[in-house]
């Protein structure tokens, strides 16, 4: 069977998958930071918990400073052999 | 003064001196079971340290200890001394508030926090709850059910907590000994607050057992006081492993009390630099002062400490949040409005960096111990600052302004995330005190302990007196 031409847009399409795939992975990044409140409605949604209007704020102010701290967690190169322990001892 | 009330000076007394007095028969356990119950009536509307005093089970028990001395019954090494508990400890006959409107709801516990058993079985005679911030998760000593903590040095000024109501009981004369917690700093921030000696000691050292959690992996607790005498013999009482907290370990006792007299001589001391530098100058003094009385001469660098205390930050979100979803769905309107956005967010904190945090954990904690190689203590500021006024949302740092609630605890944190034990030594500057941190590796709270013993009787550190008017 005759395999039909690749489109243009196909080839463009997968070039541009090419080039994201040779991109280092993205961190957390603080640049859509409206983006924050619609995280916040839509997880407590899936969490079942109920927001009350005029909560939004107050939550996406504390999760901005929790994805601020885990930026900086998220930035340390650990090895992949660190392991968390189970329980916690000094 | 702080003495719009009668007690005299036994109010003032350490609870090696009360113990001492009872067990010689020269004080009646009950006769200081009735000053500090006087204390408490009327010193306590000021300070709003107590959400309730046992005075039923605190005469019964005072009267206890007399019969058995009477007859020549041994008395412990804490006999009559009068203590108090934050109310997150199980009390037998009362909710465990933990400082929230829903826990008011619960029914009454059955039986003692172990740490209170053991105090109690040394004879100590436990006197009351106190107040805290709303399920720990907090460094201001505010609680919005029960109104702030007050602190003896200003009343105008914040106690610290969450272990609020800790620190000023024992600052502001009401009992010699209480009970605190610490997830990131919740017994060190008072005492810095408060000007008083406060222990966390290492992970596991102490068992938790029958006390309201709220970071299973971060949670200590401990003993707050006004000697370091007091913080070693009740430490010392508390002591031992017990199969009902499952992170309790299981190490012999090893009693410090006898220790304590060794002195300085021959222990490595670090300052702890980069991170830890004080900006604050109350913060700044008070180090100089420790490091000069003990003749330290050079910094050490704690590796990636900010990144720890944002671990530490994160993992506390996370897992505080874990314990309260259910309530989270069922009765969010019931937290304080505060405490209730931090843990609706944490509950959305992707588990993936959670992980990452614990992971990190395990990598600085190997880093940190390697240090211990080279000293045998490191001493830290305890806050950024001395005590706030109540209510002040943020505080200057250098030139950085800083929320309050959330960055009282930024030298404590990096400390407590690995379990590291650590004496807060209060440094009595004026107007207010600031606390310094004795760092020492796992499972070695003797030397912290000793250190800071050193520095009381060289009068570097001190617990003092409140010389405020009682001006609310």
């Amino acid at each position: 069977m005759e395999r039909k031409p690749i489109a243009k847009s196909k080839r463009r399409r997968a070039k541009v998958t090419r080039k994201l795939r040779s991109r280092p992975p993205r961190r957390i990044s603080n640049r859509h930071p409206d983006g924050i409140e619609r995280l916040v409605e839509a997880s407590a949604q899936v969490l079942g918990i109920p927001l009350e209007r005029g909560w939004t704020q107050g939550v996406a102010f504390n999760l901005r400073l929790i994805f601020r701290h885990a930026k900086l967690v998220d930035e340390f190169p650990l090895a992949d052999d660190i392991e968390p322990a189970p329980v916690f001892y000094a | 003064m702080l003495n719009a009330s009668p007690p005299d000076d036994l109010a003032w007394s350490t609870a090696g001196h009360l113990a001492a007095e009872v067990t010689a028969g020269r004080l009646k356990a009950l006769e200081i079971v009735e000053v500090t119950l006087a204390g408490i009536r009327a010193r306590d509307p000021l300070l709003n340290s107590f959400t309730a005093v046992t005075e039923q089970r605190a005469r019964e028990h005072a009267r206890a200890l007399d019969e058995a001395r009477a007859s020549g019954k041994p008395l412990g090494p804490l006999a009559g001394v009068p203590f108090a508990v934050k109310n997150l400890f199980d009390i037998a006959g009362l909710p465990t508030i933990a400082g929230s409107k829903i826990n008011r709801e619960k029914e009454p516990a059955r039986r003692d926090a172990a740490l209170i058993e053991r105090l109690e079985h040394a004879g100590a005679v436990l006197v009351g709850a106190l107040n805290m911030g709303e399920y720990a998760y907090d460094f201001t000593g505010e609680n919005i059910h029960d109104g702030p903590s007050r602190n003896p040095h200003d009343f105008k000024r914040m106690t610290g907590g969450s272990s609020g109501g800790s620190g000023g009981a024992v600052a502001g004369g009401l009992v010699p000994l209480a009970l605190g917690s610490d997830t990131n700093g919740s017994i060190r921030v008072p005492s810095s607050c408060c000007g008083i000696f406060g222990l966390k000691p290492t992970y596991g050292r102490l068992s938790r057992a029958r006390s309201f959690p709220f970071v299973a992996s971060l949670d200590h607790v401990g003993p707050m006081a006004r000697s370091v005498e007091d913080l070693a013999l009740a430490y010392d009482a508390m002591q031992g492993f017990d199969p009902d907290d499952p992170a309790c370990v299981n190490r012999t006792a090893q009693p410090v009390a006898p220790l304590l007299r060794r002195g300085a001589a021959g222990l490595r001391i670090a300052v702890a630099g980069g991170y830890f530098k004080p900006r604050g100058q109350e913060a700044l003094q008070a180090i100089e002062r420790v490091a000069v009385a003990l003749g330290v001469d050079r910094d050490i660098d704690i590796p990636q400490a900010e990144r720890a205390r944002s671990a530490a930050f994160l993992i506390t979100a996370s897992e505080g949040a874990s314990l309260h979803l259910d309530r989270l769905r069922s009765r969010a309107r019931d937290y304080d409005p505060a405490v209730r956005d931090r843990l609706i967010a944490g509950a959305m904190a992707p588990a993936s960096l959670v992980v990452k945090a614990h992971k990190f954990r395990r990598w600085y904690r190997e880093e940190v111990l390697k240090l211990f190689a080279d000293v045998d203590a490191i001493l830290a500021p305890a806050t950024p600052c001395a005590a706030p006024l109540i209510g002040q949302q943020t505080f200057m740092l250098g030139d950085q302004e800083l929320p309050v609630r959330a960055n009282l605890g930024i030298y404590t944190q990096p400390i407590s995330f690995i379990g590291l034990p650590v004496v807060a030594v209060p440094i009595p500057l004026s107007p207010l005190p600031i606390a310094v941190q004795i760092v020492a590796a796992p499972w070695r709270e003797d030397i912290a302990l000793r250190l800071a013993y050193t520095l009381e009787a060289d009068g570097i550190a001190a617990a003092p007196r409140p010389t405020i008017d009682s001006d609310l």
